[in-house]
């Protein structure tokens, strides 16, 4: 299998700030990636390179054979890699029904509006319920919903999760992280950015560890790893616990 | 009962004439996050195409959409110059006000030059005159009445059910997000500019059809406008429609029982007031967000 992205090289920023330097990753040859790693350490500044938000300074991005590097991020969308950014800010006074069809906005998803829409309503039925809702009225969990349910009206051909969990309550994470299971038993590639490990471990095959921007260790398929090595990486040392 | 039919009419024809200039200012702010100091010159060069396509022998019915849609064109224009290059600064809302100021004086001076300093006039939307009650009004003034809510009406429509209108309150409310679901967030921002411009050019075509034209006749409805959009409110666009006739009913009563001297010292009491104890306008929330 080839990787559907290939990141080589990448060195992006803010201003005169370095963020990533000279980072390279491969996605998809083995399923599912997942990418961890302490915060403010680049993952969410790749992601948004990645996707067009953030032009990198040097390196290149191919996706599914193509060069996407520098392209905007309606092109890339329009690609079919779709992007569900962190925090579940999306439009708060959009209902449900109208981030859907905005996530079926591009040409590329507009012939799968209705199917994707069934597909969505089956995946999360809490969101149904409120489909007339305002975004702002709902709760983190539902943003969330409201956020991957966007991203799936985009018809992705790759979908990339930046922390769905983040600040959830442990019953809807739960909910949450079985949803995101379901999408990946669908066909749908994933990138998930996650701070809990243990769901990564049961979704990807293939894990990053981001540290100071750039790959600090891959976990490769079939490379079993304990709990308290990946707790090392984090803390730069061993914990006797 | 003379007097409130007068008030009620006055208040009618001036809020349908602010209305239709802030709603333009209130859009641009929504999407985009600026104010556009050029939106009087929008609604003077309006008046003035209009004007000139009248002038060639156009019949008013085709000269004033024509005028519309020039206008819009050249509100795209003056976005694509003076606003999309200084997007991502930090002092944006600034700047812009600085260059949207330079560009409508550039713009005004322009005028002065191609179409001299002589007021001119445009036909009335509808001829003639008719009485309501005891008050001599014009038709031109009822037209005004009667259209502005319709183009009002079809701007809400567009905005809440079109896609292309989501995607305009989308891009009010995340840039991010929009350009993650494959907006255009840069035609977008042309689109807002250049319905504002058409608005503010149909507000030049209903005052140049009663008052007399000039280089300067966009300064005092954008200051208007911008007192209507700061009264009501400038995160939706529902705020300043109502706070535009709000305001039209306040003046006419001003003038009425205090004189037109005193209505804007009046006006500017009331909106330091507003400032004062709801700085967000009294028909907004805080935050962005169109409809």
């Amino acid at each position: 299998m080839t990787p559907i992205l290939t990141v080589e090289g990448i060195t992006a920023g803010y201003g005169r700030v370095t963020v990533l330097n000279d980072m390279s990753l491969e996605a998809g040859r083995h399923g599912n990636v997942g990418f961890f790693g302490p915060n403010g350490h680049g993952k969410t500044t790749l992601l948004r390179v990645v996707s067009g938000l953030l032009r990198p300074k040097a390196g290149r991005i191919v996706f599914d054979g193509e060069d996407i590097t520098g392209k905007s991020a309606r092109a890339i969308v329009g690609a079919g890699l779709i992007h569900v950014p962190q925090g579940n800010r999306i439009f708060p006074d959009l209902t449900i029904a109208d981030c859907m069809s905005l996530g079926a906005y591009s040409a590329r998803a507009r012939p799968h509006e209705a199917e994707n829409r069934e597909k969505v309503v089956a995946l999360f039925p809490k969101i149904a319920e409120r489909w007339r809702q305002r975004v702002r009225t709902l709760s983190g969990g539902e943003r969330q919903m409201v956020s991957i349910g966007t991203a799936l009206m985009s018809h992705p051909r790759l979908l990339i999760l930046d922390e769905p969990t983040l600040g959830l309550a442990p019953r809807i994470k739960d909910e949450l992280c079985a949803s995101v299971l379901d999408i990946s038993k669908g066909g749908v590639p994933l990138i998930v950015v996650e701070q809990d490990i243990e769901f990564l471990l049961e979704l990807c095959r293939q894990l990053y560890l981001i540290n100071h921007g750039t790959v600090a260790t891959e976990i490769k398929p079939g490379e079993s790893i304990a709990h308290a090595e990946i707790m090392s990486m984090y803390f730069g040392q061993h914990q006797d616990h | 009962m003379g007097a409130l039919a007068e008030i009620l009419f006055g208040g009618l024809f001036q809020g349908s004439l602010y209305a239709m200039m802030a709603v333009g200012l209130a859009l641009v702010w929504t999407t985009i996050g600026v104010f556009n100091f050029s939106h009087g010159v929008f609604m003077m060069l309006g008046a003035y195409f209009a004007w000139q396509l009248v002038e060639v022998g156009l019949h008013p019915a085709a000269a004033f959409p024509l005028a519309v849609l020039a206008t819009a064109g050249v509100g795209w224009l003056l976005q694509a110059a003076v606003v999309r290059p200084l997007i991502g600064r930090a002092n944006l809302v600034l700047v812009v006000v600085i260059t949207t100021l330079a560009a409508g004086s550039l713009i005004e001076n322009g005028v002065l030059e191609i179409w001299g300093p002589r007021s001119k006039q445009l036909p009335p939307l509808v001829d003639g005159n008719t009485m309501i009650g005891s008050i001599g009004v014009s038709l031109h003034q009822i037209a005004i009445i009667v259209v502005t809510p319709l183009i009002l009406g079809a701007l809400w429509m567009f905005l809440t059910r079109t896609r292309l209108g989501l995607a305009l309150r989308a891009v009010a409310q995340n840039e991010d997000a929009s350009q993650l679901v494959g907006l255009n967030v840069t035609a977008l921002y042309g689109l807002a500019f250049a319905i504002a411009a058409g608005l503010a050019c149909l507000a030049g075509i209903f005052m140049g059809g009663y008052r007399f034209m000039s280089p300067v006749m966009g300064a005092d409805p954008l200051l208007k406008a911008l007192i209507v959009v700061v009264f009501g409110g400038i995160s939706s666009i529902s705020g300043p429609i109502f706070a535009a006739y709000l305001i039209g009913f306040f003046e006419a009563a001003c003038s009425y029982y205090f004189g037109l001297y005193w209505t804007p010292a009046l006006l500017f009491a009331v909106l330091i007031l507003t400032l004062m104890v709801r700085p967000e306008g009294i028909f907004s929330s805080r935050g962005r967000g169109l409809a």
